[in-house]
C-alpha cells in the first residue's frame, strides 16, 4: 500500500515536470514567434538589449506561474494593481495585434477592399474598437 | 591607367548606417582588386550627399554604384558579391540620449515581465490547471487533494526548466552556442523591414538607379559630381 503511494507520488512528479516543460515551450514559443518582444525592441531602438529582455520574460513567466499556482498574497496596493493592469494591457494589446499580423488579416482585407489609403484609419479603428470592446466586456461583467 | 583584364570584387551589406553627409564608396561596400591602388582610390569616390533637410534614407541600386565606378575606370570589370540594393541611412553622431534609452529599456523590461507573468496566468486559467491538478491527484492518489501537493511544485519546476531551455540562456550564461530565439526573430524582423524598404522605394521609382534622371527620381540627394 505504502509502496503504491510512493510510486504514485513519483508519477505526479513526472507528470508535473513534463507538463511544465511542454507548456513553457509552447507558450513562450508562441510569444516569441509572434514577435511581440522583437517589435518592442525594434520600436524603442534597443535591439542590443534582447538578451536582457529574454531573461525578463523568463523571469516573468516563472514568477507569474508561481504566483498563480501558490496564490501568494501581497499587501493591498491600488497603485501596484494599476501598474500591473496597465503593462499587462500593453502586452496583450501588442499580442493581439501580432496575432492578427501573423494571420495576414491586414494584407488580405486591404487587398480585397482595395483600401491601401485607409490603412492608418483601419489601425486606429482597430485600436479604438478593441479598447471599447474591452470596456464593455468589463462594465457589463461578461 | 590600364585596368583592362582587372576585376574588382565588391561586397556590401543590405543596410548601411553612415555618420557623415558625404557618402563614399568605402562606406557602402568592401572591395578587393588585383591592383591595390584602384581600391584605395575608389574608397573615397563620392556616391551621394545627404541633404541638410528632408529624408535621410536612400535606397541605391548596385548598378548606380557600378556606373559611378565605370566613370573612373571605364574598362574595369566589376563583380558584385553582395546585396543588389543598399539602404543607406544617415544618423547624426552623438544624437543618442542615454537617459531616454534607459527609460525605454525600463519600460520594455516592465512590459515583458508583467506581460509574461500575465500570459502564463491566462494560460493556466484558460486551461483550468487548478481543476486538472485536482483530477490528476485524485486519479493517482485515490483521495481528494488538500492544500498543495508535489504536483504544483513539480509543475512549477517544469515551467522554469522549459523556459530556460527554450530561451537557451539565463543572464550571460548561455547553454549552447546557438543564437537565442528572440535574436533570431529580431534578425528576421530586420530583414523583412529591409526588403519592404527596398521594394517600396523601387515601386515608387525613388531608388537611385541607372537610366533615371535625378530630378525625376524624387530623391534629389544624389551628387553626381
Amino acid at each position: 500500500m505504502w509502496g503504491n503511494q510512493i510510486l504514485n507520488q513519483v508519477l505526479l512528479v513526472v507528470i508535473g515536470l513534463s507538463s511544465g516543460v511542454v507548456v513553457a515551450g509552447g507558450l513562450f514559443g508562441f510569444i516569441v514567434s509572434l514577435g511581440v518582444v522583437s517589435d518592442l525592441a525594434d520600436r524603442t531602438h534597443t535591439g542590443h538589449m534582447v538578451l536582457l529582455y529574454e531573461d525578463i520574460i523568463a523571469l516573468g513567466g516563472i514568477v507569474g506561474n508561481l504566483w498563480y499556482v501558490y496564490q501568494f498574497q501581497f499587501g493591498e496596493s491600488v497603485v501596484m494593481l494599476g501598474i500591473f493592469g496597465l503593462f499587462a494591457g500593453i502586452f496583450v494589446g501588442c499580442w493581439t495585434m501580432a496575432i492578427a499580423e501573423i494571420l495576414n488579416v491586414f494584407p488580405i482585407f486591404i487587398r480585397r477592399g482595395k483600401l491601401v489609403r485607409a490603412v492608418p484609419y483601419i489601425i486606429l479603428g482597430l485600436a479604438i474598437g478593441k479598447g471599447a470592446g474591452n470596456l464593455i466586456y468589463f462594465i457589463l461583467g461578461w | 591607367m590600364s585596368v583592362a583584364n582587372e576585376t574588382l570584387y565588391i561586397k556590401g551589406e543590405q543596410s548601411v548606417e553612415v555618420q557623415t553627409r558625404d557618402v563614399r564608396l568605402g562606406d557602402l561596400v568592401a572591395m578587393e582588386c588585383g591592383q591595390q591602388n584602384i581600391v584605395s582610390k575608389l574608397k573615397t569616390l563620392k556616391i551621394l550627399k545627404m541633404p541638410e533637410k528632408g529624408q535621410h534614407r536612400f535606397v541605391i541600386s548596385v548598378l548606380k554604384i557600378i556606373e559611378c565606378i565605370h566613370k573612373e575606370y571605364p574598362n574595369l570589370e566589376i563583380q558584385n558579391l553582395g546585396s543588389p540594393d543598399f539602404i543607406v541611412t544617415y544618423e547624426a553622431r552623438g544624437k543618442k540620449n542615454k537617459f531616454l534609452e534607459g527609460c525605454k529599456i525600463v519600460l520594455v523590461v516592465i512590459t515583458t515581465f508583467i506581460g509574461a507573468a500575465f500570459a502564463i496566468m491566462t494560460f493556466n486559467n484558460d486551461s483550468g490547471i487548478t481543476t486538472l491538478f485536482d483530477q490528476i491527484y485524485e486519479a493517482l492518489m485515490g483521495s481528494p487533494k488538500e492544500g498543495f501537493s508535489i504536483l504544483e511544485l513539480s509543475y512549477s519546476i517544469g515551467i522554469i526548466v522549459g523556459i530556460l531551455v527554450f530561451f537557451n540562456h539565463f543572464g550571460k550564461k548561455k547553454f549552447s552556442v546557438d543564437p537565442t530565439p528572440i535574436e533570431v526573430e529580431m534578425r528576421l524582423y530586420e530583414k523583412d523591414i529591409q526588403t519592404t524598404l527596398i521594394e517600396n522605394y523601387s515601386r515608387k521609382g525613388q531608388e537611385l538607379d541607372v537610366g533615371k534622371s535625378d530630378s525625376k527620381s524624387g530623391s534629389s540627394g544624389g551628387d553626381r559630381s
